[in-house]
Formats: structure tokens, sequence, C-alpha cells
């Protein structure tokens, strides 16, 4: 009964999208839109427009954005504590090929996912995917050694010390330049497609980058440690 | 039909779209929720490809970043704590 | 060149249809698991093409991400079976 309720659903949808979309795409950009991109490499320096945008244009939003990450995680972490007195079926542990290839693979991992939120104003990337690339490399630690615990409190600290640092980058555009995460005043735009460049955008995301790979980290630890045990646990 | 959008490109967006129907009715079908955390699996990727493909690159990195390690051992860590399948059983 | 570069792409789309038979059909998740790492084996030269296909090496860092974390998830689902996770 699913299956039909499934598909006849998709077909639905289709059928909808179909007749949507083309009323939906215009032709040519509108005001806003066309400032951003006649403006946007001029008043920004670096050569990632969407960057600008995210950081510049909109950068309040994206503190928004990353305050409401910190919400999720801090949710995440507070629900699944560790409760003591269940029991954990004892893993397997991992193979030696795992273990070493983790052990091998994880400085690589972490050195691309800097590379991602170093170079956000200049390739596709920036802070958040850079952070998730990071997490994935801790994660990779994780899985080969079920029984390693992360320093909790310097991952904490770590977090709170980018957060913090996000806000102060936006008073200093604010001292400088005169308006909150402004980003003229506060460091120079530099020429075109170099690491330097861009003002204070790669700044603020290489602290936003630090921030969601030490926040999902420690979601992962807490995951994976949290109580909750297997399938059978809660039949018995 | 005008035949300027029958291109070779296009046909590989057909067939990359095949591939996310299929998986996205995987994902709504299965019962067994390892299978269906696989077939997210395979949606993410596919969406990463066809994101590409819409000249958005920040957003393909975004989905291949998160869709690649992240989401599925996430949902995998979910699945042990609770129940493998959708029943109850 | 072009269209040599486009039937390269259709014929590793078609490839990956392929492999979507073992995702349908696979009687276990483990089955299927081998079909997502083969999948995204199949779809990072794709991206590569399709980078030379417009011409832009941006395009190159999103295979660059799958191909540095494409096992994670496969790994994750074996430490599964093992009850590592």
């Amino acid at each position: 009964m699913k299956q039909i309720v499934a598909l006849v659903a998709v077909v639905l949808l289709a059928v909808v999208l179909w007749r949507l979309v083309p009323l939906a795409a215009p032709t040519q950009l509108g005001p806003v839109a066309r400032h951003y991109a006649e403006w946007g490499v001029a008043e920004n320096g670096g050569s990632n427009l969407v960057t600008s945008i995210v950081v510049n244009y909109r950068g309040f939003d994206t503190l928004g954005e990353v305050t409401v990450l910190f919400l999720s995680v801090a949710g995440a972490g507070f629900v699944l504590r560790r409760r003591h007195g269940l029991v954990v079926h004892e893993p397997i542990p991992a193979s030696e090929i795992v273990q070493t290839g983790a052990r091998l693979l994880f400085a690589p991992v972490v050195l691309f996912g800097a590379y991602i939120f170093v170079h956000g104003h200049l390739t596709p990337g920036g802070g958040f995917q850079g952070g998730a690339v990071v997490a994935s490399g801790v994660l990779l630690l994780l899985l080969a050694d079920r029984d390693r615990h992360l320093p909790h409190g310097f991952l904490g600290l770590l977090e709170s010390l980018s957060g913090f640092s996000y806000v102060l980058a936006g008073l200093a555009g604010l001292w400088a330049a005169g308006s909150f995460l402004a980003n003229r005043g506060v460091l120079p735009l530099g020429s075109w497609n170099r690491l330097l460049s861009a003002g204070i955008i790669p700044v603020i995301y290489m602290v936003i980058g630090l921030k969601v790979g030490s926040e999902l980290a420690a979601l992962l630890d807490v995951m994976m440690h949290a109580a909750g045990g297997d399938g059978e646990e809660a039949h018995r | 039909m005008n035949v300027d959008i029958l291109t070779l490109m296009n046909l590989v967006d057909l067939l990359i779209c095949l591939v996310v129907l299929v998986s996205a009715i995987g994902v709504a079908v299965h019962r067994n929720l390892l299978a269906a955390v696989v077939f997210a699996g395979v949606a993410s990727l596919a969406v990463s490809y066809l994101f590409l493909r819409l000249a958005a690159p920040d957003v393909a990195m975004t989905e291949a970043a998160i869709g690649a390690g992240l989401s599925t051992v996430i949902f995998l860590i979910a699945v042990r704590k609770t129940r493998e399948t959708e029943d109850g059983s | 060149m072009k269209t040599l570069l486009e039937l390269a792409l259709v014929l590793a789309a078609a490839a990956a249809l392929l492999s979507v038979y073992r995702l349908i059909k696979g009687p276990e998740a483990f089955s299927r698991a081998v079909a997502l790492d083969v999948l995204t084996l199949i779809t990072m030269p794709m991206m590569a093409g399709l980078a030379l296909w417009v011409r832009r090496s941006i395009y190159l860092d999103v295979a660059l991400v799958y191909a540095v974390l494409s096992f994670l998830g496969v790994m994750a689902l074996a430490r599964y079976a093992d009850r590592g996770v």
C-alpha cells in the first residue's frame, strides 16, 4: 500500500513542477541581483561572488545561521547525555588496515578541509563546507577506534572563541567603516584572485570553518557514546 | 518539441535524474532503515552532480561535504540507537 | 572533441544506471553499499569531465571532495555490522 502511495505522490509532484517551473524562471536579473553581478567583484575583491554575498552583503544572516547551528548542536548534546548503567555490546575492534589508514589519512583530510575554508573567497566552498570536511576527518578517527574520546573542553573553547571572533570582526567593521560587518575599512581589498584579498572575508570564513568543524566533531562524539544501546535493548 | 534540447548532455542529465528518482522511491518504500540510508546517500550523490550541471559549484560542494560522509554516519548512529526496521519489529 | 567528451559522459551515465540495478536488487543492505561505492566512483570522473566540458577548473574541487570523503560512508556501514558505530 505504501508503495502505491509513494508512487502516486511522486507522479503528482512531477506534474505540478512541470507546470510551475517555467513560470518561476525569469529571463533577466532583478535589480538586486544585477547590482551583485555588476559591482560584487569590485566592491569585495574576491573572485567567488557567492562568498561575497554570503559573508558581506548578507553577513548578518550568516551570523544568525551560525547561531542556529550552535543551538542545534547544543540541544543535541544536552539530550544525548551519557547515562550510566546501560549494557552496551562490545564492538569488534577495527582491523589493522582501518586503524592504520585512519591515522595516516586524518592529517590530509583536515588539511584539505582547511584548504577549503581558507580559499573560500577564491574557489567554491567556504567555512561550512570546510568545517564539514574537518569533522569528517575526525569521524575517521572515531570510526577506527570506538573508545577514543575527544577533548571536549578544548573543542568547546575553540568553538566559543570562533563564534566570539565572528562578532569581533563585525564590531571591527563597525569601528573602522561605520556599519556592522563592513568589509571595506578593516583590511585591504588586495588584488584580484590572490590569497590575501577581499578584506575581512577570508578571516570570517576561517573562523566559521573552525567553529563548524569543532561543533560537528563534538556532536559526532556525543552521538556515538550516547546512551541507547542496540535495538534489542529497547525490547527487554 | 524542438530539437535543441535533444543534446547529449541533456541525455546525461536525464539518466542522472532517473537515478535520483529511483533512489528517492527506494528511500520511501523500504522498511529496512539501513537500505533507506544507502538510498539517501545515492540521492545526495546524484543531486550533487545535477547542481554542478546547473552551474552552482558552491551548492554542489556543500552537498558533497555533508552527504558524502557525515549525513550517512549520523543516520547510521541514529538507526543503531533506536530500531532497525520501520514497523517496530 | 566536445562530442567525444559528451559521448564519454553518456557512457558513464549508462554505467551508473547499471549499478542502480544492483542498488535495487541487492538482497542485503551491504550489496547496496557496494553499489553506492561504485556510483561514487563513476560520478567523480563525470564531475571532472563536466569541468572539462565547461572549461572551468573550479568544478574540480567538488570532485576532489568526493574523492577524499567517499569511503567514509561505506566504512561506517561496514563498522555498523561490527557493532562499532
